[in-house]
């Protein structure tokens, strides 16, 4: 089962040398990727770790924070809406006292702290957290105060290492500057904020609890925020109405915002959810499906040309400001999670919490009654196969041939290549060589024709940007048909 | 509705017509063998035997029938009526009313043994049963073997007409002589049988019997002064028919001390005891043990159990001449006991076989595939299981890029098809894709060689060959004179070409074309029914190949051949079946990452292009928390979803569009 593990770690990005606290340094630089050919370059990345043989035991933790002030109208996630009680904390600072927070949030962060504290850290020997993301919901809804508690918790149950990574979702009206500083101050120092949209109309149409005023008054407050150099801002394309002069100019705002980085997710339409009743994918109004790509491409081709390195399908960042976090999950290494809903991933095991509270409270009193046991069985490898794949090709860095073919065999890595084969020559896909060089389809072929050659030539391959990204889901469930025939 | 239904099966096996009864015929082409389709599949009899264990009281009645009569007192007889004239209605009040069968032990339409045949309303497979009536202190037996009442199943009436001296003409007097009832009761009249007309539903409120009477004497000629009326549903009229089959029919000849004569005119395959087979003693007599010969193969069987259909199996010990009877013999295969051929004595051998039956000749082709390859050894096992019953059934492996591996399959009809196909769906739980169906083909190659072809995708190259050949057929349709207008429309369409037009009545007529076999395999008959509003009724016999300017269009997806979509047509229609199956596979095709031309194509010549555009975007772009599960699922679904779609070179289609495709090309051809 040790070899099971390995293939967790070692189609992965070299880990990036111990950060420097005061300033996140670049883990590692992109070659601008201006074009779909462009290929990632790293001084580091022509010499991958060497495979660990044992399990690494999470160092990343994700919080659940369920509450918002409404759900918006294409939310499906376990949230908790407090109604417009909880519009305007801006002001309930320290000063007001904890008689002036929502019993269900208070109540809330207690299931939770139970929740660390009932779960026992997966290695012995104290490896520290190096991310934690505090995600929702909108989490800065809940008092710093108590985001602090929650830190505190998870210091003194898993330990964080000397300098991690603190990732916290907030939403623009819900956090001022003293807010924000006081999360700074718990030890958050990275924040996502959910913008979405420049324009207030689609705001409005999105059922979000804030305008753009709001957004301008937020991005302010982080601009001038001395301990906060890493931020996201995240925006959502293919709304309701939007056209492409909404969507040039939200993203000109949001690279005139100077985020270290941008996530652009692309609309999903969930049943269940008020847009799910209303709207129908590529139907108007909402975009087609050329338009929404054409949306996709040009987010792709501004960000970039403003410096950002499309790293994964829906995230771009300066050079060196990954989503530490995100990456955790890409490279399909283990992490806790806590609180409603939330997926974690340890011993090989996903396990979803129960969305609802009731249930999920119960759940956390099983785990303290030690009536609740994690299972831990080894994973089945044509699943372990398929989430590397599925996560390698979301990023940029794709899928490492020669550590999938040690962990999966050699016949199914040719395989895979073989079905992509006409996709390189079309370029969707990308082979790429040990450095990483883009290389031409014809060479590709070659190692692929003469099996005693495979490998001499291609090492990597990856989905290009845009095309193949936006048509990931069909590569991607081409290859999961040739894991799983 | 059983009638609906069943009316729109409305496949044909073609049948030929008696050239008697002063009927003009055209004279088949040069070569041309007629096809006499033969047994179809038969009902699974043993299990009807076994649910009617008797009874003390039925057994009693049962002995009762088992008496013999003298042959003066023997009358054979079947009923001639259309689809839904009541012929099993009135079979049932027969048997119910000679106590043949106990009220208590009825089923509705007790002749009609499959499942299939009593919710379609349709007897497809004949059945026999031996009443004993007294009239005026004399008893008499009467053994009614029952014909197919629906028009695909005519090849079956012949047979039963070989082994009576009567038949019971029904018709319903609310509606009128169809033209399936026409051709059967000529064919009675060329077998020399006395004819007994009876106008059924009159109890209906649109019944008119004295029209329909004067119809029947118009159209046919025969004497309706004293036809019998009836309900068989309201029971009127009962006494009266039974009485005239009586008086009007005669008894067969007596030959019993001549040399054993039975014409076989049904057998089926029993798993317990092996071939069933169903006989009329012409001559002779047949006893339990009696080492017996089938004169056309010369095998030797000796006959274990010999018995009366009543309409159960009830064993007997010896058969005259005259009556009719069942037996079984350790028959390994119906193949084995061929329907028409005559049984004798192996002691006592018959000089002259009696005049049998030609073979079936399937004349409508399809392929099977099985939507789940894993089925292939099931389906194949399913279709012997039938062809144990069903001699008619033809079929060999036959595999496809698009399909898999199946099984291209031979029928009489177009309703034997899809009865065929229903038996391997429900009986065992098959599913199936059905190809276009085809007909025979002649194709005069260059080399002067004569080859035969079911199969488009086997059509030798246009190179190779000189000339094409289809099978024609002429049709016979009985209208109101409403609907004359459109269903000439129809036949015109369908290149028929018109031949005569009688009326038959002041409202009725008789429209007469000829039209390819391959015009009305499809949906000639659903078309017929819908223009005429379910009035006209039709018949139609082979008349011979003729050649025709026909084409193999091809369908390319993405440049790649789909074998199983090619078919072939007459090239002024090549362009718009090419442009409708385009277009249909355009509707039904995923995009891909690519664009994908369609195109019909003949031979190199694109004649209809269609074109799928490439999927410009199918991304995921978040994933919340960590929580790729969903993701993961939806990309498995997606992989799933591309694995039930066969790939015709770098495309998945899904099989649901072929599908589509081949009703469409049922429906354009």
């Amino acid at each position: 089962m040790l070899r099971l593990a390995f293939p967790l770690v070692s189609h992965l990005p070299p880990r990036k040398p111990p950060p420097i606290c005061s300033r996140p340094q670049p883990a590692r630089r992109y070659a601008p990727s201006s074009t779909a050919a462009a290929a990632y370059t790293s001084s580091s990345s022509s010499t991958p770790p060497s495979p660990s043989l044992s399990p690494l035991p999470p160092a990343s933790a994700y919080v659940h924070l369920p509450f918002c002030r409404k759900r918006c109208h294409y939310c499906d996630f376990p949230i908790v809406a407090l109604g417009s009680a909880a519009a305007s904390p801006r002001g309930k600072g320290e000063g007001e006292g904890e008689g002036a927070d929502d019993p269900r949030i208070v109540d809330y962060v207690r299931l939770l702290l139970r929740e660390v504290a009932a779960t026992r850290p997966v290695s012995d020997d104290g490896v520290p957290l190096e991310t934690v993301f505090f995600g929702g919901g909108t989490p800065s809804l809940v008092p710093p105060r108590l985001v602090a508690a929650v830190l505190d918790a998870l210091r003194g149950r898993f330990g964080l290492s000397a300098c991690p990574e603190v990732s916290i979702e907030m939403d623009p009206g819900t956090f001022d500057a003293a807010r924000l500083a006081e999360l700074v101050g718990a030890g958050v120092n990275r924040v996502s904020l959910g913008v979405q949209a420049f324009q207030e109309g689609l705001l409005r149409a999105c059922g979000r609890a804030h305008g753009v005023e709001e957004v301008h008054e937020a991005l302010g407050i982080l601009a001038s925020c001395e301990g906060l150099q890493n931020w996201s801002l995240d925006l959502i394309s293919s709304l309701p109405n939007q056209t492409q002069e909404m969507w040039e100019e939200s993203l000109r705002c949001a690279v005139d915002a100077r985020p270290t980085h941008v996530s652009v997710y692309d609309l999903q339409i969930e049943k269940g959810t008020k847009f799910g009743q209303m709207y129908t994918p590529g139907v108007f109004p909402l975009p087609s499906d050329t338009e929404s790509a054409s949306f996709y491409k040009i987010a792709s081709k501004r960000l970039s040309e403003a410096g950002y390195n499309h790293y994964e399908i829906s995230s771009y960042c300066k050079p060196g400001y990954e989503c530490k976090h995100n990456l955790t999950y890409w490279q399909n290494r283990p992490f806790y999670a806590f609180g409603l809903g939330s997926a974690s991933y340890i011993n090989g095991v996903r396990y979803s919490r129960p969305r609802r509270m009731k249930e999920y409270a119960e759940w956390v009193q099983h785990l303290e009654d030690g009536t609740w046991i994690h299972e831990c069985r080894s994973p089945d490898m044509k699943d372990l196969a398929m989430d590397v794949v599925m996560l390698s090709l979301r990023t940029a860095w794709g899928l490492d041939l020669q550590s999938f073919s040690k962990s999966f065999g050699r016949s199914l890595t040719l395989s895979l290549c073989n079905i992509f084969k006409p996709f390189v020559e079309s370029g969707l896909v990308i082979a790429m060589d040990s450095k990483r060089r883009a290389l031409p389809h014809t060479a590709f072929e070659l190692d692929l024709q003469n099996e005693g050659d495979f490998g001499s030539r291609v090492a990597f391959i990856r989905l290009s940007d845009p095309e193949g990204f936006l048509l990931s889901n069909e590569l991607i469930s081409l290859a999961f048909g040739t894991i799983s025939p | 509705m059983a009638t609906a239904t069943a009316s729109r099966l409305a496949v044909l096996a073609p049948r030929q017509l008696p050239s008697a009864a002063g009927r003009r015929r055209h004279a088949p082409g040069p070569g041309f063998a007629p096809p006499r389709p033969r047994a179809l599949s038969a009902a699974p009899r043993g299990r009807v035997l076994c649910l009617a264990a008797p009874a003390p009281a039925a057994a009693s009645a049962g002995q009762d029938r088992l008496q013999k009569v003298p042959i003066s007192n023997i009358r054979n007889f079947c009923i001639i009526a259309h689809i839904d004239h009541g012929k099993s209605t009135l079979a049932d009040k027969l048997l119910e009313l000679t106590g043949t069968v106990q009220k208590r032990e009825m089923k509705e339409q007790f002749l009609d043994n499959m499942d299939l045949e009593r919710e379609r309303g349709i007897t497809i497979k004949l059945q026999a049963a031996r009443m004993r009536y007294v009239m005026n202190n004399e008893p008499y037996c009467l053994n009614l073997i029952d014909t197919p009442g629906h028009v695909d199943f005519s090849y079956e009436v012949s047979r039963s007409l070989a082994a009576c001296e009567g038949a019971l003409l029904v018709v319903d007097a609310s509606q009128g002589v169809e033209a399936q009832t026409l051709a059967n009761v000529y064919l009675a009249l060329e077998n020399n049988l006395e004819i007994i007309p009876v106008l059924n539903k009159i109890d209906l409120p649109g019944a008119d019997p004295d029209r329909v009477a004067q119809e029947i004497e118009e159209i046919i000629g025969l004497d309706c002064s004293d036809a019998i009326r009836c309900s068989a549903k309201e029971g009127i009229g009962i006494t009266e028919i039974l009485d005239a089959l009586v008086t009007k029919i005669p008894p067969p000849k007596d030959t019993s001390k001549d040399p054993l004569r039975a014409l076989i005119f049904d057998s089926y395959y029993d798993p317990y005891r092996g071939v069933i087979v169903y006989f009329r003693v012409i001559d002779g007599t047949i006893k339990k043990g009696d080492r017996i010969c089938f004169m056309a193969n010369g095998k030797e069987y000796v006959a274990d159990e010999i018995g009366v259909l009543s309409p159960n199996q009830m064993q007997v010990d010896e058969l005259y001449a005259g009556e009719v009877g069942y037996l079984s013999a350790s028959i390994r295969s119906v193949a084995d006991a061929r329907v028409g051929d005559t049984i004798t004595h192996y002691s006592k051998k018959a000089d002259h076989a009696l005049p049998g039956y030609s073979e079936a000749t399937p004349m409508v082709f399809c392929g099977l595939f099985p939507i789940d390859a894993d089925q292939f050894e099931e389906l194949r096992e399913a279709l012997e299981k039938l062809q144990l019953n069903d001699a008619a059934l033809k079929f060999e492996p036959e595999s496809s890029s698009a399909m898999g591996f199946g099984f291209r399959c031979g029928f009489l009809g177009l309703l034997h098809m899809e009865i065929v196909q229903e038996r391997l769906e429900r009986e065992y739980n098959l599913n199936l894709i059905i190809t276009a169906p085809s007909v025979v083909y002649r194709v005069n190659c260059a080399d002067g060689e004569t080859v035969e072809c079911s199969n488009p995708s086997l059509l030798p190259e246009p190179g190779k060959r000189r000339s094409i050949e289809e099978p024609y057929v002429k049709i016979e349709m009985l209208t109101p004179k409403d609907y004359i207008g459109p269903i000439m429309e129809l036949s015109q369409d369908r290149r028929g070409e018109f031949k005569e037009m009688n009326f038959i009545t002041e409202s009725r007529a008789k429209v007469t074309y000829e039209l390819p076999l391959a015009e009305m395999v499809g949906d000639f008959f659903d078309q017929l029914k819908s223009r005429s509003k379910g009035y006209a009724s039709m018949e139609y016999s082979l008349v011979g190949y003729r050649e025709s300017p026909l084409v193999k269009l091809d369908i390319q997806i993405n440049g790649d051949p789909v074998e199983a979509l090619s078919t072939i047509v007459h090239r002024d229609k090549a362009y718009s079946v090419g442009r409708a199956l385009t277009q249909k596979l355009k509707e039904l095709i995923p995009r891909q990452m690519f664009r994908v031309p369609i195109q019909a194509c003949i031979g190199t010549k694109v004649i209809a292009s269609e074109a799928l555009s490439a999927i410009r975007k199918d991304v995921l772009s978040k994933c919340y928390g960590g929580d790729i599960t969903r993701k993961k699922k939806l990309l498995k679904k997606q992989a799933e979803g591309k694995k039930r779609m066969k790939a015709i070179g770098r495309v998945d289609v899904p099989q649901e569009a072929f599908m589509a495709v081949l009703k469409l090309e049922k429906e354009v051809l």
